[in-house]
């Protein structure tokens, strides 16, 4: 019985090694491609090692896509609506599931249904506002939406997280007259650590990641995040697939810095969300 | 919690900043220079990008108190974006587009040029300029842009692939166009690529055909709407004819390439045709093809008539700088960057002062310059000609017919219902 | 324990009679300022426009038409069918391809194995990486030219395989889009599997094993049943993900060719911002509203049932 087991282990084993080579061979050959010169691109069939590695793809791509500036467009979006939206999230949820007044539900529901419907339902008065507010092509102007997108589900993540704090905490620091708002400051949101981590790293990704919204909310280039860059980049230089496949390498390099540094919030975020909330 | 605050209280700066930010966005004016916008689309060769650059550079010196701030991008990126920018707080300065009542009298329509008369009178542009691009200019009623370019758009050909099939001449019916396919067929050459993925460039054979088909007159009422798209045989007919074309001779795979993955193959040598404008020889230049082995010929549609456009650089009104972005303008159509446009990229020049000189033409330049002086009247692009909406289903059509979606039968029918609709 | 102090109700001690809703204000405020402003009054918005004809210019006149748009919607364009049927296609395919990969995947990897977290991170890196990019990555895999199909094609000697057009045939087009989603989201849909697998508790498992079950009588009697949560969120999250489909399609076919891989969120956009109608965008952008609302609110009500239990 155990050898059987061992066989069907080790072959267990070896399909999953199968299956880890085929899911990476897209972003292989990208990464070879990146690195070919133009006659290899065409000369060569895709999965071929690049034995040529032309660096310069890579300096060209930087500098035509304008890959300092989108990024660096990108990371100030990121840094300033994340940890924003993310107070305002908890604050709501913190009344939400601390403070007992009526139609809480509905409002929880309310919000609930922001976190399902897809952006192109909003998109174009969405524009319009913006627009109206002089706000077009800045980056506040994308902020305040991401802000108001990002609300529901964070706000409902927390909401559940909060939900789970021993209520008799909450007594003992009322006994010693402490208001709502120190409730929340000094006792709720440290014990909140690991949520508002995990959701603080899936959310910096997913606003470097958006592309929706800025789409129609940023049209000078110099306003450009980082996703607008690649698709813009894709359609300006079309038939240039070395450069095209190094710039989208390049974007992807800290996203993916992101995740291998902070793997386990990743986990535990998506932990979060599976919780019944 | 402390730290929170601290986040807090950083973010909150972070915002003020923001709106910092956002409130000098636009057009700042530092140390006393204006800044002025212009978007056009993105030069794809050398001798573009230089001519651009000497251009630019002649500005600045000639106009140091004005910053020109320049963004391009590809076609289609660019339509997008002045729809969606035009009106609004974000649109440019100045921009660049075509004239035609389906994209620049779109933009006129909707309010997004300003009526430049005055400037006109101050520049005295209306001798500067020829006929042409001056009816391009006033045909909404007002003065909307000034003249940026006028092209002629023919078929050009590998003289080698074309020998190589037997081919003596350039035909000069439509009936010889299509023998002339047949030949590059039996001698294993494809005869013409196309990009599918940017609609308007296969486009270019449907809109010739039907005008071979149909004839000048019932082409533009058809145009215009005014007549039946399912009652016209010639309809059918240059229907019947594109679906030919892109069965039989048809770069394969044109579906999913893009125009510049197209004209590759076209520089490659593997395809023998083309229909591209006379801005195709930069970019034939740029990609290092030997333009002694290129030649050119007008559609042979039978009408005499030269398939083309105009283009123009328009100003916004909701631009703040309009005199500064008249100068730059007025300088665009100067003598001077009108020269280097015509030495080194080729383009006719808008301004009547410069003259084309056939002596420091290559080969294939000279070749237009018969086509234009004999042309006896322009037809436009369908895409510049009907709606936005109209478009998009004359693209459908046109791919579906290509694909082999729809039979070619119906699809005068197709097109007329949609128009009935709007 | 100690014996507490006499606890004092809070509201007598601080002699207040405010509302707790009044209490609540000002930490709901931002939170409902952003998102009624930025959320709700567009999607609001966006139905009232539908029952207008607009260019989307400012400065042109709103002309009420009533239904007109949905009329012109639901007879005569001749490609809303074409976006709903595939946007429908795509939700049900979603529901059921990448989740049962990813349930397969979570369950082999739910035990001590070497290599278990590069096993892990390589799955679910696709799902980190922007829509955007993973559409332009694969955009190039399917080039007719050079891409995988002619590569293999040449290599292997099988010119069926490399004249495929990946994206240029209506046939192939949409589903070649559509393993791209799946290389995007098996990884995380796996990752919330393995979370939920945590739960299933494994002296279960050994009774079951100790009676004699094989291992998919374990997994059909143990495991599935204690999968249900996880299973519900995973398949809400799909679902919406899946229905929102933009980056993909524009990055790689741009609803081509000739709209057959169109969907009903790339269909709205290029209505309202292409062809500057954007009544006729905004209805389509309505009815998926109506759509995504007629799946998610039964699903709330459920859930707020589920926890009142």
């Amino acid at each position: 019985m155990t050898r059987t087991r061992d066989y069907a282990r080790i072959g267990l084993w070896i399909a999953l090694i199968i299956s880890l080579v085929i899911w990476m061979l897209p972003l292989v050959f990208i990464i070879f491609t990146s690195l070919k010169s133009e006659q290899d691109v065409v000369g060569t069939p895709v999965f071929a090692f690049p034995l040529n590695p032309d660096f310069g793809n890579y300096a060209e791509a930087f500098e035509n896509g304008n890959l300092l500036r989108v990024a660096s467009n990108s990371l100030f979006i990121a840094l300033i609506k994340v940890p924003i939206g993310l107070l305002i999230s908890a604050l709501a949820a913190f009344a939400l599931a601390r403070i007992r007044f009526r139609r809480n539900r509905v409002l929880l529901a309310v919000i609930a249904i922001g976190s399902m419907v897809p952006i192109q339902v909003a998109i174009a008065p969405l524009f319009q506002v913006i627009s109206n507010a002089g706000l077009l092509n800045t980056s506040i102007g994308v902020i305040l939406p991401y802000i108001g997108f990002g609300l529901p589900y964070q706000t409902f993540i927390l909401y559940g997280f909060f939900r789970q704090i021993p209520e008799e905490l909450d007594e003992s620091a009322r006994v010693d007259g402490a208001s709502y708002a120190r409730l929340f400051w000094q006792i709720i949101l440290p014990l909140s650590g690991p949520a508002l981590a995990a959701l603080f790293i899936l959310d910096f990704v997913a606003t470097w990641n958006e592309y929706g919204m800025a789409l129609v909310l940023l049209q000078t280039q110099d306003a450009w995040t980082v996703p607008l860059a690649i698709q813009g980049f894709q359609s300006q230089f079309t038939s240039s697939y070395g450069p095209v496949n190094a710039f989208t390498i390049m974007t992807m390099l800290p996203v993916l810095i992101v995740y291998l540094m902070f793997q386990r919030y990743f986990v535990s975020g998506a932990f979060a969300g599976s919780v019944k909330g | 919690m402390r730290i929170m605050r601290t986040v807090a209280a950083l973010a909150a700066v972070g915002m003020v900043a923001a709106g910092l930010a956002a409130c000098s966005t636009g057009d700042g004016s530092d140390s006393g220079r204006t800044t002025v916008t212009y978007w056009k689309l993105t030069d794809a060769d050398p001798a573009s990008q230089e001519a651009w650059a000497k251009t630019l550079a002649g500005f600045e010196k000639a106009h140091p108190d004005i910053e020109l701030k320049v963004e391009e991008r590809s076609t289609d990126a660019h339509k997008e974006a002045l729809r969606t920018a035009l009106g609004t707080s974000g649109a440019p300065d100045i921009y660049w587009s075509w004239a035609g009542p389906g994209i620049g009298g779109e933009y006129v329509k909707a309010g997004g040029s300003l009526d430049l008369e005055k400037y006109y009178d101050k520049y005295d542009w209306k001798s500067r300029f020829n006929d042409v691009s001056m009816s391009s200019v006033t045909q909404y009623g007002q003065y909307d842009g000034v003249p940026s370019g006028y092209s002629g758009v023919g078929v050009f050909y590998n003289k080698d692939l074309f020998a190589k099939a037997g081919i003596t001449a350039p035909p000069t019916t439509y009936d010889e166009l299509v023998a002339d396919a047949d030949k590059l067929v039996a001698a294993g050459i494809t005869p013409i690529e196309f990009g599918g993925t940017v609609n308007w460039h296969l486009m270019r054979l449907l809109d010739n055909i039907l005008m071979t088909e149909c004839g000048s007159e019932t082409f533009r009422s058809l145009i215009a709407t005014d007549a039946d798209w399912s009652k016209e045989p010639c309809v059918t007919e240059a229907y019947e004819q594109f679906h030919t074309w892109t069965q039989d001779y048809l770069t394969k795979g044109w579906a999913s390439l893009g125009d510049a993955e197209a004209n590759a193959l076209f520089y490659q040598g593997e395809a023998a045709m083309v229909i591209e404008g006379n801005w195709f020889d930069t970019m034939l230049r740029g990609n290092d093809v030997d333009t002694s082995t290129i030649g050119v010929f007008m559609f042979p549609t039978g009408t005499g008539e030269l398939y083309g456009d105009t283009s123009n650089n328009y100003i916004s009104p909701t631009s703040k700088n309009p005199d500064a972005a008249a100068e730059v303008l007025d300088y665009l159509t100067s003598p001077e960057p009108q020269k280097i446009n015509l030495d080194l990229v080729g383009t006719r020049p808008v301004n009547v002062d410069v003259e084309v000189d056939p002596a420091t033409q290559d080969s294939l330049d000279q070749q237009w310059n018969p086509i234009f002086a004999e042309a006896t009247g322009v037809y436009s692009f369908n895409d510049q000609s009907l709606t936005l909406a109209q478009v998009t289903e004359y693209w459908r059509i046109q791919n579906l017919v290509a694909t082999n979606e729809l039979d070619p039968a119906k699809a005068g029918a197709e097109f007329q219902k949609f128009l009935d609709q709007q | 324990m100690t014996a507490a102090p006499p606890r004092r109700p809070l509201i007598a001690r601080r002699r207040r009679r405010r509302s707790p809703f009044v209490t609540a204000l000002p930490f709901l405020a931002p939170a409902l300022l952003a998102y009624v402003v930025f959320v709700i009054f567009p999607m609001v918005e966006s139905v009232r426009l539908s029952f207008f004809e607009w260019t989307g210019f400012i400065g042109t006149p709103q002309v009420f038409v009533g239904l007109k748009n949905y009329v012109k919607i639901f007879t005569q364009d001749p490609v809303f069918w074409t976006a709903f049927g595939n946007t429908v296609i795509w939700v049900v395919l979603s529901l059921i391809i990448p989740l049962t990969i990813s349930l397969v995947l979570a369950l082999a990897l739910n035990r001590p194995l070497f290599g278990r977290n590069l096993f892990r991170s390589v799955f679910y890196i696709p799902g980190v990486l922007a829509s955007i990019a993973v559409a332009n990555m694969w955009r190039w895999i399917y080039n007719p030219n050079y891409g995988i199909g002619q590569s293999l094609g040449t290599a292997f000697g099988l010119p069926w395989l490399a004249d495929i057009q990946w994206l240029g045939d209506k046939n192939i087009a949409l589903y070649a889009v559509f393993v791209a989603f799946v290389w995007q989201t098996v990884g995380t849909n796996m990752v919330l599997f393995l979370a939920g697998l945590q739960a299933v508790q494994q002296e279960h498992v050994e009774a079951a094993r100790l009676d004699g079950a094989n291992a998919w009588q374990v997994f059909r009697n143990v495991t599935f049943p204690a999968l249900r949560p996880t299973m519900v969120i995973v398949t809400v999250l799909t679902f919406i993900g899946s229905i929102k489909v933009f980056d993909l399609v524009v990055g790689m076919t741009g609803g081509g060719p000739a709209q057959q891989t169109q969907v009903l969120a790339l269909w709205s956009y290029q209505q309202s911002f292409g062809n500057h109608q954007y009544g006729m965008g905004n209805a389509i952008a309505t009815v998926l509203l109506v759509v995504t609302l007629l799946i998610v609110v039964p699903y709330l009500v459920w859930t707020a049932r589920q926890e009142e239990k």
